[in-house]
């Protein structure tokens, strides 16, 4: 009957405000945020002030900046996404994984490089 | 001798006879009186029959039915006896018991039948809180799991049914059904504004003094309950343009004041009285006389404030709609232990209008709003007088204000301090603060770049730019030296 212990009193999507999707590019969890130079409006919300302090030293990717926020990364897209569109942060894709890489094509600049001489 | 004898004897008759036949006229005379008298007598009894019947007529037609009608519509007129003269005292006395005997009974058992459904809710209400409890839990497993912001908004509608749900079970009078620990106040605001559908259009205003004010455990559901149904009268009442602003702020006699404002419609007298008898928090609410639909947000509100000492009071708001005042008293009120650390979504403790900045700006905050009622005003003095323990989060976080600093940085510095005390002792952080002070000493261009934020990011057509720039370097040298090597340089350009 009664309920398991420890519901949470704050929940993640009081961040969307009420959207169902963020308003702009979706960011990848692995895309790395950085702060400009903007200044943050005296109005706005401690969470983007408490994103952009975490930003301030360098940085962070958006997954790394949920986990300090205690924010699920879905929520921190919302946040980060607002602030990417507000100018006060810049997104960047994520650094692909490293693959094989094509033989034939690094076979041709070396080709390209040797008749360079 | 004897024709004196026959005479005195046909005399002696005649006066018998005449006394005989008067006696016997007067007796015809008071027989027929009599009958008359017994006549009118029952003449008289049968009208009065016919008048009780008619009474119990009225009694059984009209009389009862009213009364019961009258119990639920306070204002359905309840019809007396048809004819007072016509029915003796006593049978008009017997016939208002049998009313207020019928009425007594009717009360009964709507109670009684109202107690076994408030029951059967009380069940059948904790059952779907618990599952959706547990839903919930499922449900923030995955948002931290997946990306998709679907599953927030999933979250948002469990929370919405769950609000539903609690409510219905306090107004069955079931205990909220949830223990927490001392939880800070701006966080239950929070909290309780994440309850309600158009919870965007809510704006909390954070003027306590002090930050880390918190409720007691037993009382911290019970405030986010009553407060999310508050919040939702507020929203579900003005229009979708409109902002619901929410202020906090602690009140003169050492307890604390949540204001919620819309710019609705508002309500009428009849409302209003109804409203404000709920909120005063009456022994029993029964459900039969909350409408249909039921209108259960003052009735739930009404039964917390009964069980655990808020108050509650409404009143017309200076932002046009209706303003509900939730006081909160002293010995609900504790101080959040240090250790726990506030929700990064809880707002600061900032004066609510930034274009009132500098000292006393906490101060001048609520009184902005006002047109506020002025017994509001005295509730932003008394500063640092809430508990023993709060002596340094008072000072820490009532300079700000107090230093006269431009808000902005103030908040600056007042949310500064907090990042590294919720981040750093609990995750590993990757901060390129170290990296980064002695990048630029290492002195390459690439890395000096790296701290301007502006070039570090290199957009496609820099890329391209740079690179068509090294391409016409080297295209301008090898024609110069020797010419013949281009179209090999053509060919690696085109597989690039």
């Amino acid at each position: 009957m009664t309920p398991g212990p420890g519901r949470r009193l704050i929940p993640a999507y009081l961040v969307t405000g009420g959207r169902s999707t963020p308003s702009g590019p979706a960011l990848d969890r692995l895309a790395v945020l950085l702060r400009t130079d903007a200044e943050l409006p005296p109005g706005a919300g401690t969470e983007q002030r408490r994103l952009c302090g975490l930003l301030d030293p360098g940085a962070l990717t958006v997954v790394e900046c949920a986990a300090h926020l205690e924010l699920p990364v879905s929520a921190t897209v919302f946040l980060a996404t607002d602030l990417v569109a507000s100018g006060h942060l810049r997104a960047r894709p994520p650094i692909p994984r490293a693959g094989e890489i094509d033989r034939s094509l690094v076979e041709r600049l070396l080709v390209g490089l040797r008749s360079l001489h | 001798m004897l024709p004196w004898i026959v005479a005195l004897a046909a005399v002696g008759t005649a006066i018998w006879h005449a006394v005989r036949a008067y006696q016997a006229g007067r007796d015809a005379y008071a027989a027929s009186a009599r009958a008359e008298l017994a006549d009118r007598q029952a003449r008289a009894a049968e009208a009065r029959t016919l008048a009780l019947t008619e009474e119990i007529r009225q009694l059984a037609e009209k009389r009862i039915p009213a009364a019961a009608t009258a119990l639920s519509h306070r204002a359905a007129p309840v019809p007396g006896l048809r004819e007072a003269a016509g029915v003796e005292g006593d049978a008009a006395r017997l016939l208002t018991d049998a009313v207020q005997a019928a009425r007594t009974a009717i009360l009964e058992e709507r109670r009684r039948v109202d107690a076994a459904a408030r029951a059967a809710m009380r069940g059948t209400s904790a059952k779907i809180q618990s599952l959706l409890n547990q839903s919930q839990h499922l449900l923030q497993e995955l948002q931290h799991e997946y990306d998709d912001p679907r599953v927030l908004q999933l979250d948002f509608r469990n929370e919405l049914a769950l609000r539903r749900t609690q409510a219905t079970a306090v107004l069955c009078d079931a205990w909220p059904g949830l223990a927490r620990q001392n939880s800070s106040l701006v966080e239950i605001v929070l909290g309780a504004q994440s309850r309600v559908g158009g919870y965007e259009r809510i704006k909390v205003a954070n003027h306590l003094r002090q930050e880390r004010l918190a409720l007691v455990a037993r009382a911290a559901e019970p405030l986010a309950i009553a407060l999310a149904e508050l919040l939702a009268n507020a929203t579900a009442y003005s229009h979708p343009d409109t902002e619901v602003p929410v202020t906090v702020q602690q009140a003169a006699g050492r307890g604390a004041l949540v204001l919620v404002d819309d710019a609705g419609i508002g309500m009428d007298d009849d409302a209003l009285k109804r409203a404000r008898a709920l909120l005063a928090g009456p022994s029993e609410v029964l459900l039969t006389e909350l409408g249909d639909p039921p209108q259960t947000g003052f009735a739930v509100v009404g039964r917390l404030v009964a069980r655990y000492g808020f108050s509650c009071h409404i009143e017309p708001s200076p932002y046009g709609g209706m303003r509900a005042m939730l006081r909160i008293p002293a010995h609900l009120l504790t101080v959040m232990d240090d250790d726990r650390t506030l929700s990064v979504l809880a707002p600061a403790p900032v004066p609510a209008h930034p274009d009132a900045p500098g000292g006393g700006a906490t101060d001048t905050g609520p009184a902005a709003d006002s047109a506020a009622p002025d017994s509001l005003a005295p509730d932003s003095l008394a500063p640092g007088s809430l508990a023993p323990g709060s002596a340094e989060p008072v000072a820490t976080t009532g300079t700000d204000p107090t230093t006269g600093t431009d808000p902005a940085t103030a908040a600056r510095d007042s949310t500064g301090p907090g990042v590294p005390e919720a981040g750093t002792p609990a995750l590993p952080s990757r901060r390129r603060r170290a990296r980064r002070a002695t990048a630029p000493d290492g002195g390459t261009a690439a890395r000096t770049r790296e701290t301007g934020v502006e070039p570090d990011l290199r957009t496609p057509e820099q890329a391209g730019a740079s690179w068509a720039a090294l391409q016409q370097g080297t295209l301008s040298g090898r024609s110069a030296s020797a010419p013949s090597a281009s179209p090999s340089d053509d060919q690696g350009d085109d597989e690039t």
